[in-house]
């Protein structure tokens, strides 16, 4: 009696699992990808792949371009493109560099804490501005997203070299430094950590008690603690690791916090739900009273900001506004997308998997390096798994 | 019945091995015990079906029935293998391989799909001989293409110009070219998938006129349809599918409309509209003397003086051919549309002043739109979030969308309107076209609202499901909100509506009370007789 009861509660566990494998496939296949990936690196680096160092740095790399991916999404959901946000990025990036560098030092000497502060404004309002520019454009005067968006590629790349007139500039005072390149202290980290997981707890006890006040059925309790026991092993995983190197590095944080905030705004907000739905069927969302308009708009402007966090964390991270800043990222931003299940048609796609995908990116790039491959041939590998990925989706979904 | 079994065992008694069949003369299309199954759904049960030569063969049944999985192998979306049973063409057994609709049009068969499949951008001509353009010297041989094409225009009586642009051309003559292209491929089977659906009376009867000429040039027809009476008007004889089985093969001159129904349903079915004791109240909507150019051509007027009143728990029936202003009126009040340029709109007493859908709703107007697919669903989203894609506001503070409270609503109204899947996160895309009709309608009564203008609500959707919806629009004027019904089906028009307003080249043409109302005086008032 006992064992086919135990029988039945394990086949009805396993069968809960299957189902919800079955529901999330793509992001699962990408997972298991990325998986393999970092086996094969670690066998091939004889284990260095793994290290706590180089999981701490591999991390951190991804930074910069998954800010922009962050934002990426909700535009290439919309049906939308942004070919300007590597360019604005570095744009940024090297204003804030003069601004560390050579201003600050003018008007408002020995204030670090201070010109720290008005460097990330000063940053932020200009990614937010160049958004906002770029998305009335598109929205309002009706140019193509994929036009607007080159031609402001060509634009910023040539404000960078007015900025820095070719030279380089250095943005490597201590404090501003902290922001691309510190780390949490160990103990910090732990409290950040433990913060987290009871969040994550309170939120998914939380949510069974309102479900359960609306009379909904409710997915077994067993269910919804496996999953939030693993995100928080994986958590607690992550923190222990780069504890034994140097920390939890504030870049990281930063992106976590803004991958979390957007992901919560595409699905629990109006202006979320409204862009899958004008990506979806932008005539049926028209009927339906979404202000389409405005939706893009808004779409451009938090992609604006978000490039201002990409060029601040990029500025304080390599410590300089060069020339070359952000060239080429938003083709790793957008390819982060793809490779995470965004649609290029639109109305489909999620912050988590551009996540993953830029976190897929990093880590070929990562191996790649470690295994002292030219660059020639990085960029060589990372088309190729590009094409193989969306090849492979294409697959599964044709022979589903 | 018999005879069809005795000859039925004869061809099951021959030697499977030999591809030919004898017994074919007058026979073109022979389904024999075909069944296709998919995991968990039996799509054809142990179909077997006869198309004589020359005939034009209708095929009925209610969605699901199992006519577009039939379509779907001859056209090779399920290729040979993937069923059971055998199909013989010409006498030759049928073999498709995957996806080949290449090699079906070669064998002769071909199909004109509901959706049409033809280049907007590019002309009559090109659209029919595309992909087999005559060459010269590697180049295209443009007076060769134009002169064929107006050589296969003239055979069939077709009436449009070689070079004319398919985009502009009314949704009837881009058919008329669809059926154009499947003859230049020397089809010698015609399959027409709901041809109708999408034409007025006038073209319809134009539809008509072509398909007897191609009987007479003996090209073989089968025509699938949910509008029944164009059985009568066309067919030699008819099938019936129900459940994925052959329920009956008949001449059509033995049947009649109350046969064919209880046939496809399996029960009698007394009346095709369910009984309404409706009691308007007074006048919610007041249209007067409406004019409103196209926004994007502002000399083209497309509504030229419309006028009409609605009163509460009132169906107004709007009657007229494509092209009279049916949907353009509905849109322009809608605020989605036309440029007013005269007249008012008023609801409740108070003129009405909106901009785009999100003001008309704001104020108690809804639309179900005419083409649902395209303006009516994302597909690719679920249940829930078209349900509740106009209604978040209702759910949402600055920030949040409270997600429970979306989920209770939108299980409600798809419960009320029986919307058949398992739970709400089914994507549209996988629901049937009555289901998908159904979600249309809750979406926009959520919204609560006073007037409910419904453009076609039930095209393209089988019987049962259209009385469901026929039921649905009793029980929301006894709650009070007053409808527009828009529809091409004149019995459905005159079944459902209290009044009728009928359009005519963008004016009202007249008003007639349901008593007075006939099929004959909404046709002489919509085409401008009367």
């Amino acid at each position: 009696m006992n064992t086919t009861s135990n029988n039945n509660s394990v086949q009805s566990v396993v069968s809960n699992l299957t189902k919800q494998f079955r529901a999330n496939i793509q992001t699962y296949a990408i997972i298991v990808a990325m998986i393999f990936i970092w086996i094969l690196f670690t066998i091939a680096t004889g284990g260095l792949y793994l290290s706590p160092q180089n999981i701490s740095n591999l991390i951190r790399q991804m930074t910069v371009t998954s800010f922009l991916a962050v934002g990426m999404v909700l535009v290439i959901v919309t049906g939308n493109i942004d070919l300007s946000v590597g360019k604005v990025a570095g744009f940024v990036s090297v204003i804030v560099a003069q601004f560390q560098a050579e201003i600050w030092n003018m008007i408002l000497p020995d204030r670090p804490l201070l010109t720290t502060i008005l460097s990330v404004v000063i940053g932020l309002a200009a990614g937010t501005l160049i958004g906002t520019l770029q998305g009335y454009i598109i929205s309002y005067l009706a140019v193509p997203s994929f036009i607007v968006t080159l031609g402001a590629q060509w634009a910023f790349n040539g404000g960078i070299l007015i900025v820095t007139q070719g030279k380089t500039i250095p943005a490597n005072q201590p404090l501003f430094s902290w922001i691309g390149q510190g780390y949490l202290k160990p103990t910090a980290g732990w409290i950040v950590a433990a913060g987290v997981i009871v969040t994550l707890f309170y939120t998914m006890l939380n949510n069974r008690q309102k479900k359960r006040r609306y009379g909904f059925e409710l997915s077994p309790l067993y269910m919804d603690i496996l999953k939030t026991a693993l995100y928080s092993v994986l958590i607690v995983v992550y923190v222990a690791i780069v504890n034994s190197f140097n920390g939890v590095s504030i870049p990281v944080l930063l992106l976590a916090i803004s991958a979390v905030v957007m992901a919560y705004v595409s699905n629990n907000t109006r202006f979320g739900r409204y862009a899958y739905a004008i990506g979806g069927n932008r005539e049926a969302a028209r009927l339906s009273g979404v202000n389409i308009k405005k939706n893009v708009f808004s779409i451009f402007v938090v992609m604006g900001l978000l490039c201002g966090v990409s060029g601040i964390v990029l500025a304080s991270y390599i410590g300089y506004g060069t020339v070359a800043a952000g060239g080429g990222y938003e083709l790793d931003a957008i390819a982060s997308c793809i490779l995470g299940g965004t649609s290029t048609l639109g109305g489909e796609g999620t912050v988590f998997g551009a996540m993953i995908g830029s976190l897929i990116m990093a880590s070929l790039t990562n191996g790649l390096q470690i295994l002292n491959v030219p660059s020639s041939w990085q960029y060589v590998v990372k088309g190729i798994v590009l094409i193989l990925a969306v090849y492979t989706d294409v697959y599964f979904k044709k022979n589903r | 019945m018999n005879n069809d079994h005795a000859v039925l065992s004869t061809h099951v008694n021959d030697d499977i091995s030999t591809t030919t069949d004898p017994s074919s003369d007058d026979i073109i299309l022979d389904f024999r015990n075909v069944t296709k199954q998919f995991p968990g759904v039996v799509a054809l049960r142990d179909v077997s079906l006869q198309i004589r030569r020359g005939e034009i063969h209708g095929i009925c049944g209610e969605n699901g029935a199992g006519k577009s999985t039939l379509m779907k192998i001859l056209s090779g979306v399920y290729p040979w293998g993937t069923y059971e049973g055998q199909i013989f063409f010409e006498g030759q057994e049928l073999k498709l391989e995957n996806r080949s609709i290449r090699q079906a049009i070669e064998a002769g068969i071909a199909i004109v799909y509901q959706e049409l499949t033809l280049v907007p951008g590019i002309t009559v001509g090109e659209n029919i001989f595309l992909g087999k353009e005559p060459l010269e010297h590697g180049a295209i041989n443009w007076d060769k293409l134009y002169a064929d094409t107006q050589n296969l225009l003239t055979e069939y009586k077709l009436d449009i110009h070689p070079q004319a642009l398919v985009k502009n051309l009314g949704v009837g003559k881009m058919q008329m070219t669809e059926i154009a292209k499947a003859l230049s491929e020397n089809a010698r089977i015609l399959i027409l998938d709901e041809p109708t659906s999408a034409l007025a009376e006038a073209e319809i009867e134009q539809l008509m006129t072509i398909l007897r000429t191609l009987k007479e040039h003996g090209v073989t027809c089968i025509y699938i349809s949910h509008k029944l009476n164009e059985f009568f008007a066309i067919t030699d004889t008819v099938t019936v599918l129900r459940d994925g089985r052959v329920i009956t093969t008949q001449p059509t001159r033995d049947l009649s409309v109350e046969k064919l129904v209880s046939y496809m349903v399996g029960r009698e079915m007394t009346e095709r509209f369910p009984e309404s004791h409706r009691q308007p109240g007074e006048v919610v909507l007041e249209v007067e003397d409406l004019h409103a150019v196209d926004p994007e051509e502002s000399t083209r007027e497309v509504l030229k003086g419309v006028s009409f009143n609605l009163r509460k728990g009132e169906v107004l029936g709007i009657a007229g051919l494509m092209g009279s202003g049916r949907t353009e009126l509905a849109m322009t009040i809608f605020g989605e549309y036309g440029k007013i340029t005269r007249g008012t709109v008023k609801l409740g007493g108070q003129t009405l002043n909106v901009r785009n859908s999100h003001d008309a709703m704001i104020q108690g107007l809804s639309l179900v739109p005419e083409d649902r697919k395209r303006h009516g669903l994302v597909l690719i989203q679920s249940i829930l979030r078209n349900i509740s894609l106009p209604n978040l506001d209702q759910f949402a503070t600055w920030y949040k969308i409270d997600d429970n409270a979306e989920l209770k609503a939108s299980r409600n109204f798809a419960q009320s309107l029986a919307i058949k899947a398992p739970h709400l996160n089914v994507l549209c895309n996988t629901l049937s076209g009555g289901n998908q009709q159904k979600v249309v309608i809750s979406k926009w009564l959520m919204s609560n609202p006073k007037v409910l203008i419904m453009d076609d609500p039930t095209r393209g959707i089988d019987v049962g499901a259209k009385y469901e919806i026929y039921k649905l629009i009793n029980d929301l004027t006894a709650q009070g909100i007053a409808i527009i019904m828009i529809s091409s089906d004149l019995e459905e028009v005159l079944g459902m509506s209290d009044r009728i307003m009928v359009m005519h080249a963008g004016r009202s043409a007249g008003t007639l009370d349901i008593a007075e109302a006939t099929q004959e005086r909404v046709m002489s008032l919509a085409t401008g007789i009367a």
